[in-house]
């Protein structure tokens, strides 16, 4: 509401500009909003409509095949080892898991490194938290497998004790949800939000507590955090959209196949359609009985699309729910 | 804070700041800072800056899933900078990351000053609908069936709309990494963070700016560009790190074909891992990590100036 002059607005040239301005944030929202039209129309398509070329725009018989035989697959077949929603909920727990864990130590730190430390130290703890955010995931990757596996030691096999046979005790969280949770807990670009959002509460309402003798924690919790709303809204929905849509960290640490979040069981169910050909039916090598009864009952990328809009659904509802906070939680000033 | 009053003339050197009320913490207030403090350093410490020790360590031994290890210097090291597929996955790389930057790192920017001229009830659901989230496996699905060589979207409008010969798309490895940067568009932008910044510039910026007679370039080069320039800095600190170790999107549309076209550092490493060969695979990050290293800081040194400090 600023880069227009609020008088004179009638004039031609700038009624130009403001058309043009509105013109592109229109043709914008539009191109953003096929996909989803897209995906949603595409999985209520039969399979032959999909092979269609031009693509249709509305489907011609709209069916909820898709849907059903994602469901039949996803009720236990041999294609998924568990049912679907199993997946789903270890998806759950590890997001979850991660949002119970990670936004209180993060908020707690950025406020004691906001408002209670002061000069030299606040400074030098502030680096100590925010430093990793230079360093590339990829570097860290390999040290953090293997730390899952044998918690202080970056070994595949742990040392003994100096002395004895006995080896050290080790934490081992690999192959579990707490490989992907506990690397996640302290979320460094989490912290930057965090504490750039409670610079700019100001001191006197925090002294004023402290004089009324409250404690630290007791000011947090009455204060601060019900003034912070916002900055634990954008929080909680970067990380949850991260930890859920995390595709690799998974992969890689959770062997057992019944433990994997929803992502790796789609990459799995993707990998197994389009090696068996059910995208070219014609050309198809189906070796697998029962994905070629799935594609003859008419699965194909209609299928994977339902898959996919399973997967965003979740990360939509928590959008929907902090898309009034968004703008009010972010006060970041860069990474001064 | 005391007011102060200055009588004009006064030298610079004596206009002090107002005394800032030093928060004198009880000794309960001590402890619970270090209670808040202490699990969050444990964390930092134990996932996020010990990972990085051991990366260098690890990678001058000979790690192994079992037996016994040991040093060997820079043996890994140069086994990597003499592999030839390193030098592909690094030239993939680099082009897949200058590429995405150019394409797609002004788009929010310019999405966001655009989006702030709105009046505030069409700017929030023009702003629901810009940053409408998908998830990044579902835009992987639904742009793999767009790229479909057959019967996909862009196939019907290159041979059938603009005449052209069948393309290739992600099969050819000539334009695959092109195409691979479209699926990160859509998702979740930093324009929310430049919309955040650009909501905090005072209004009477703009006023006095329009009584000068600023026009509307001007108004967006010298006010609010400068102002939200730290936020775009650091935004374009992280695309450069995040572009640079890209992995899902070639992983989950190419899996690095055709014929390694598409295949990037992070992908390598991932393929170096499941062989097992863990110094290797850690040798390769930290040529990663130096090359991010340089960019980074040769850029933050050129644009090292900050109009508010």
């Amino acid at each position: 509401m600023s880069l227009f002059p609020k008088v004179g607005r009638n004039q031609p040239g700038l009624r130009v500009t403001w058309t043009l301005v509105v013109a592109v944030l229109c043709i914008g929202i539009f191109l953003h909003l096929i996909p989803f039209y897209f995906m949603i129309v595409t999985s209520l398509k039969t399979a032959p409509e999909i092979m269609r070329i031009p693509p249709t725009l509305l489907p011609e018989n709209p069916t909820l095949a898709a849907w059903q035989l994602v469901f039949q697959v996803s009720a236990g077949s041999t294609i998924l080892r568990q049912p679907l929603y199993q997946y789903f909920l270890n998806s759950c727990i590890m997001a979850f898991g991660t949002l119970a864990l990670s936004l209180p130590i993060t908020s707690f730190a950025a406020y004691a490194n906001s408002k209670l430390q002061r000069g030299r130290g606040a400074r030098w703890t502030f680096l100590f938290f925010i430093g990793t955010l230079m360093v590339p995931a990829a570097v860290t990757l390999i040290p953090t497998f293997l730390l899952t596996r044998n918690f202080p030691f970056p070994v595949p096999t742990v040392p003994n004790i100096p002395g004895t046979e006995t080896p050290f005790p080790v934490i081992r969280t690999w192959n579990t949800a707490w490989a992907v949770i506990i690397p996640g807990v302290f979320s460094a670009f989490n912290f930057l939000l965090f504490k750039g959002f409670f610079d700019t509460i100001p001191n006197s309402i925090i002294q004023a507590a402290r004089v009324d003798g409250g404690s630290e924690f007791n000011i947090f919790r009455r204060i601060v955090l019900p003034m912070s709303i916002p900055v634990f809204a954008v929080a909680a929905y970067l990380q949850f959209s991260g930890v859920w849509d995390s595709f690799m960290w998974p992969l890689l640490v959770i062997q057992d196949s019944t433990r994997s979040p929803m992502s790796v069981a789609i990459y799995n169910l993707i990998n197994v359609f389009m090696s068996t050909g059910t995208m070219r039916p014609q050309a198809s090598l189906a070796t697998n009985e029962q994905i070629r009864q799935l594609q003859e009952a008419g699965l194909s990328w209609n299928g994977l699309v339902v898959l996919g809009i399973l997967q965003t659904i979740p990360i939509f509802i928590m959008f929907i729910v902090s898309r009034n906070y968004l703008l009010k939680g972010v006060k970041i000033r860069g990474l001064k | 804070m005391a007011e102060q009053t200055l009588a004009p003339g006064t030298p610079v050197e004596e206009m002090k700041p107002a005394a800032v009320v030093e928060v004198k913490l009880t000794r309960r207030s001590r402890v619970e800072k270090w209670a808040f403090l202490i699990p969050a350093l444990l964390f930092q410490l134990s996932w996020g800056w010990y990972p990085l020790v051991v990366a260098f360590l690890l990678s001058m031994t000979d790690a192994r899933p079992r037996g016994p290890i040991s040093w060997t210097g820079f043996q890994s090291y140069s086994r990597v900078w003499a592999d030839p597929l390193v030098g592909s996955a690094f030239r993939v790389t680099i082009i897949y990351a200058a590429l995405s930057i150019v394409l797609t790192f002004l788009i929010p920017i310019i999405v966001a000053i655009l989006l702030m001229e709105m009046k505030p009830r069409v700017m929030r659901w023009m702003m629901i609908l810009w940053f409408l989230p998908l998830s990044g496996v579902a835009s992987t699905i639904m742009w793999r069936y767009v790229y479909n060589q057959d019967f996909g979207f862009l196939q019907w409008i290159a041979m059938d709309v603009l005449g052209l010969e069948r393309q290739g798309f992600l099969a050819s490895a000539d334009q695959v990494l092109f195409w691979l940067i479209f699926p990160g568009i859509l998702m979740f932008g930093p324009g929310l963070i430049y919309m955040a910044g650009l909501q905090s510039i005072p209004q009477s910026y703009y006023e006095a700016a329009e009584i000068e007679g600023a026009g509307l370039w001007r108004k967006i080069w010298t006010i609010s560009l400068p102002r939200i320039r730290p936020i775009i800095v650091m935004m374009l600190t992280f695309a450069i790190i995040g572009s640079l170790q890209v992995f899902d999107w070639p992983k989950l549309m190419t899996d690095g074909g055709p014929g390694g076209a598409s295949r990037t550092v992070v992908m390598y490493m991932f393929d170096l891992l499941n062989s097992l060969r863990y110094s290797d695979a850690t040798a390769l990050a930290i040529f990663l990590f130096i090359l991010i290293m340089a960019i980074t800081i040769t850029y933050r040194i050129l644009f090292k100036e900050d109009p508010d400090s």
